[in-house]
């Protein structure tokens, strides 16, 4: 635990420690204790451990400050200065506040990890069971606790937030809400500020620039609102605005855009022409000039820029991921196949948008998809069939026996009503095993004795259910074990079973035999199947591999 | 143009028929009946085309990815078409655990431009339309966003083992979508990884819908009304044919019975379904099922077994899925020339009103136009071939 350079930053000799004589450093990252003329640290306490301090009161005649750490070990410190008690006093408070103001720093990263657990805990009461069950109870460690069995609570925090997409009106749909006396208030979600940043990369950066430093947020947004950037008209040339510059990089841009042009042939309106007379014939068209300045041509323009923004938004995350993927291709024939591609693909292109497949005839269905083959389809109809106990009845007695058959029912026409009744005695047996609690009523019983048992100890069943199933599953997952890690997984699995049995189990059941003893055995039994089940299987597996 | 006019009859001889009248209106000025036959002729169509010796991907994954956003408070489908919409699939998913009870449904929701998953893959049909229910409180606020349902449903799904069948069933209702990025990336990955997706459109075709449908060879379908709704996710019910990407593989599989012993009692046990469920916990109880590996005790099948991870299902639930790699042949129409007085199934007698009447191909009986739907679409079993000793449990041979 040495760093390379440690900084003392507060020596106070003359402390004792356990009846021993020696010198307290307060080093920058921890708090160490040598004994007198010796070089080797007796007692180190890093400053992330201690939990807090504590001073002995005034008055007393020992002057003394303890430590407590987290795991509750505690170190007391005697200070022993020759100069008197006013001498060990300053030395202690010179201590203790030196590690108020040390201690607070390394506290938080600690606590932050327990905090969120404590609030998974408290938020979960499965959770919370399962902690108590496994881990208070020492079947298994705290970290792999959190590690196997929380592990998908942790990772339901840490999921990444989804990327939204800009709609084209979210400016619009920011109403303005009157306030009353001649003001607007404008209600901003994050989703909008998320959606501004990324369709003006301008103001993001001014935002960056300027916010918490020279405005606050809210006077960011206000001054965005007011500026004539957002508005309609935009003269900003004159004002001096903290969005000037944003508009006029917008305006570069758009320069930039247009000069660039398109490439596709078949979006490029500003080289579409009709030309109804062939070549040779015919002056060349003179391109009319746009004149500016007038409002109409400042609202379109600003219409088209808004949309190209937007549009460039949503492309600029492709753009990054396609150039990181297509960089290790660069070839130079690259860049030679194009003008051959760019012919054939303009035909394709044009020859699927003159086609329409609902309107070609159906073609001849195709078999929709792989046709099954099966080698013997009457497995799939019979059950499986046993090997031949089927008795061959010949002719003879099959007709024997059908006019048996006749013969018997021609005689149940003249049979009278029946007015023998059963005996009494039969009667009555009959309607007590049917009865609940009779012989042939059997399910019965167990739900009367369910009722009998109290909603605690079904509980506490529950809770060892619940904990069980948990390490079973674990248990279960690593069979068959394919690597070296999941063997290990197996065989610690196999030992969390056992301490699960001695140490819930088996308490639970001696508890039940002495308070409701012809329960016991019955709520119990299938909790011991189910481990039965498991150290079946771990022994096989063992006596397969140790073949 | 002179010969039709030769043949030119007035129409009170009824000597032609004005062909644009097969869309009529009935009394009150309503198009329902002619919607319904719409349905009905539709419906024939893909029953004649449907034939057994195909491989169908019969354990199926599904995702339903339903549009939360503010076009779904459109009063088009009455109430509205997100309480249609979830009256509507609540039988649906009944209707699909039926007849496929080996697999799992997940349900993601397409809200505010995110997407949000509210119900995960299971095999439970209850749990599902909880979820649905409780999607009626929902605010409909935003845009939906194709791309960020599409993705979450792929996320999930390409953890699955390949002899799964990876299915995705989106309801849209509104024509626009709302994406961080191109959504033609994820319809190739969609491609890739064999998932096939459906989408039915609640208010007019979008040509994005209609792509992603096409490149991964699902079907779309908009709807005229509430029962042609109904019909067209209906549709889905029916086990789409194998992807190719489809690979057959043993799958282990149990097959839990009752533990009682003769003779001795049975004991209480609990169940591992519900051991964590904070609304009602497991009851110690006798009855259940134990899972042949572990012994856990479940209260229904089929389910995957929380400690051992088997798949427990019950005979019957494999035997439902059959008749979908062996049906029922389909039968020839016919028109009625006295061959028999009565319909073979339900013995009612043929009248003057029925102009056709069936006919299977391997046991030539004669069947009713009712007897016709219910044999196809709920019995599954032609009458006249069980009945037959020679023509029982042989497969059908319908190669077409």
């Amino acid at each position: 635990m040495t760093t390379s350079s440690e900084d003392v930053l507060l020596q106070v000799p003359q402390v004792r420690y356990k009846k021993g004589d020696g010198t307290l450093f307060l080093m920058d990252q921890r708090l160490i204790w040598m004994v007198e003329n010796r070089d080797t640290v007796a007692v180190s306490h890093s400053y992330a451990d201690i939990k807090s301090q504590k001073i002995s009161p005034e008055g007393k005649v020992k002057v003394q400050l303890q430590v407590v750490l987290h795991n509750g070990v505690s170190s007391t410190f005697h200070f022993t200065n020759r100069n008197g008690l006013q001498a060990q006093l300053a030395d202690r408070d010179k201590v203790k506040e030196m590690l108020q103001t040390l201690l607070p720093k390394f506290k938080r990263k600690v606590d932050r990890e327990l905090e969120e657990k404590n609030k998974l805990l408290s938020s979960n009461p499965a959770l919370l069971q399962l902690y108590k069950d496994l881990v208070m109870t020492e079947v298994v460690t705290s970290e792999e606790f959190w590690v196997q069995h929380a592990s998908q609570y942790t990772q339901k925090q840490k999921q990444q937030p989804q990327d939204i997409g800009v709609s084209g009106a979210f400016l619009a749909d920011i109403k303005p809400q009157t306030d009353g006396c001649n003001g607007l208030k404008y209600n901003i979600t994050p989703d909008i500020i998320e959606c501004i940043f990324k369709t003006y990369p301008a103001v993001k950066k001014k935002y960056v620039e300027n916010v918490p430093t020279k405005l606050s947020e809210s006077q960011f947004w206000t001054k965005f609102f007011q500026s004539h950037y957002f508005h309609r008209d935009r003269k900003y040339a004159e004002s001096k605005d903290l969005f000037t510059e944003c508009g006029k990089i917008d305006d570069q841009e758009m320069k930039r855009d247009i000069q660039t042009g398109v490439d596709d042939p078949l979006v490029n309106i500003t080289e579409f022409e009709d030309k109804t007379l062939d070549e040779g014939y015919g002056v060349a068209n003179e391109k009319t000039n746009v004149t500016s300045g007038t409002v109409s041509q400042a609202m379109i323009k600003r219409f088209n820029q808004h949309s190209i923004m937007v549009l460039k938004a949503t492309k600029k995350q492709e753009n990054s991921e396609a150039e990181a993927k297509n960089v290790p291709k660069q070839n130079g024939n690259v860049s030679e196949e194009k003008p051959d591609d760019g012919h054939v693909a303009k035909k394709q292109r044009i020859q699927s948008k003159i086609t329409y497949e609902d309107l070609d005839s159906p073609s001849a269905s195709s078999s929709g998809g792989p046709s099954l083959s099966l080698s013997k389809v009457e497995r799939y109809l019979h059950g499986p069939m046993p090997d031949s106990n089927v008795e061959q009845l010949n002719p003879n007695e099959a007709s024997s026996v059908l006019r048996g058959v006749l013969q018997e029912t021609r005689q149940w026409q003249s049979r009278h009503p029946s007015t023998s009744l059963v005996t009494p005695a039969a009667a009555v047996g009959a309607l007590g095993e049917l009865s609940p609690g009779g012989a042939l009523m059997r399910g019965f019983q167990e739900q009367s004795l369910a009722q009998l048992v109290p909603a605690d100890i079904e509980n506490e069943v529950r809770n060892l259910y619940l904990a069980l199933c948990e390490l079973l599953s674990h248990f279960w997952k690593c069979f068959p074990p394919s690597t070296p890690t999941m063997e290990q997984k197996a065989v610690k699995m196999h030992e969390a079973l056992h301490r699960y049995h001695t140490a819930k189990l088996k308490p639970f059941e001696d508890k039940l035999i002495r308070e409701l003893s012809p329960l016991s055995h019955h709520l119990t039994k299938h909790l011991n199947q189910l481990l039965n089940a498991a150290y079946q299987k771990f022994s096989n597996w063992q006596k397969i591999k140790n073949r | 143009m002179v010969d039709e006019e030769e043949q030119k009859e007035y129409r009170w001889e009824t000597g032609y028929e004005k062909t644009w009248e097969a869309i009529k209106e009935d009394d009150d000025g309503f198009l329902e009946a002619s919607v319904a036959d719409i349905i009905q002729r539709a419906k024939r169509k893909r029953q004649a085309q449907k034939q057994g010796n195909s491989k169908l991907g019969m354990m199926r994954h599904l995702y339903v990815i339903l549009d939360c956003s503010d076009s779904m408070s459109s009063q088009d489908l009455k109430p509205t078409r997100l309480l249609c919409t979830v009256k509507i699939m609540e039988n649906f998913i009944e209707e699909f655990f039926d007849q496929n009870p080996i697999s799992q449904m997940g349900i993601i929701i397409m809200h505010n431009k995110r997407a949000e998953k509210i119900s995960d893959l299971a095999g439970n049909a209850r749990k599902h339309i909880k979820a649905i229910n409780n999607l009626k409180q929902t605010s409909l606020i935003g845009e939906p966003s194709l791309q960020n349902s599409l993705e979450m449903a792929l996320r999930a799904l390409k953890l699955l083992p390949s002899h799964a069948s990876r299915e995705i069933l989106v309801v849209m209702g509104s024509l626009t979508t709302c994406d961080p990025g191109d959504i033609n990336t994820t319809i190739l990955n969609l491609k890739s990884e064999g998932v096939r997706c459906s989408v039915i459109g609640l208010a007019a075709e979008v040509h994005v819908c209609r792509r992603l449908a096409n490149e991964t060879g699902g079907l779309y379908n908009v709807i005229l009304d509430d029962c042609h709704f109904k019909d067209l996710l209906y549709q889905q019910v029916d086990p789409p044919p194998a992807a190719l990407t489809l690979e057959s593989n043993l799958i282990k599989m149990g097959f839990p019975h009752q533990m009682s012993v003769e003779g001795t009692e049975e004991p209480l046990t609990m169940c591992m379904c519900h051991v964590d469920s904070t609304d009602e916990g497991s009851k110690l109880n006798t009855g259940g099922y134990y899972c042949p590996q572990c012994y856990s005790k479940y209260c229904e099948l089929p389910v995957e077994c929380r400690a051992c991870g088997l798949t427990l299902v019950s005979a019957p639930h494999l035997a439902r899925s059959y008749h979908h790699l062996f049906p029922a042949a389909n039968y020839d129409e016919i028109t009625y020339e006295n061959q028999t007085l009565i319909c073979f199934a339900c013995q009612k007698n043929f009248s003057e009103t029925d102009k056709q009447v069936y006919r299977c191909p391997n046991c030539t009986k004669i069947f009713c136009i009712n007897c016709d739907i219910f044999v196809h679409d709920i019995l599954h079993t032609c009458p006249g071939c069980a009945t037959n000793l020679s023509t029982f449990q042989i497969a059908h041979n319908t190669t077409q």
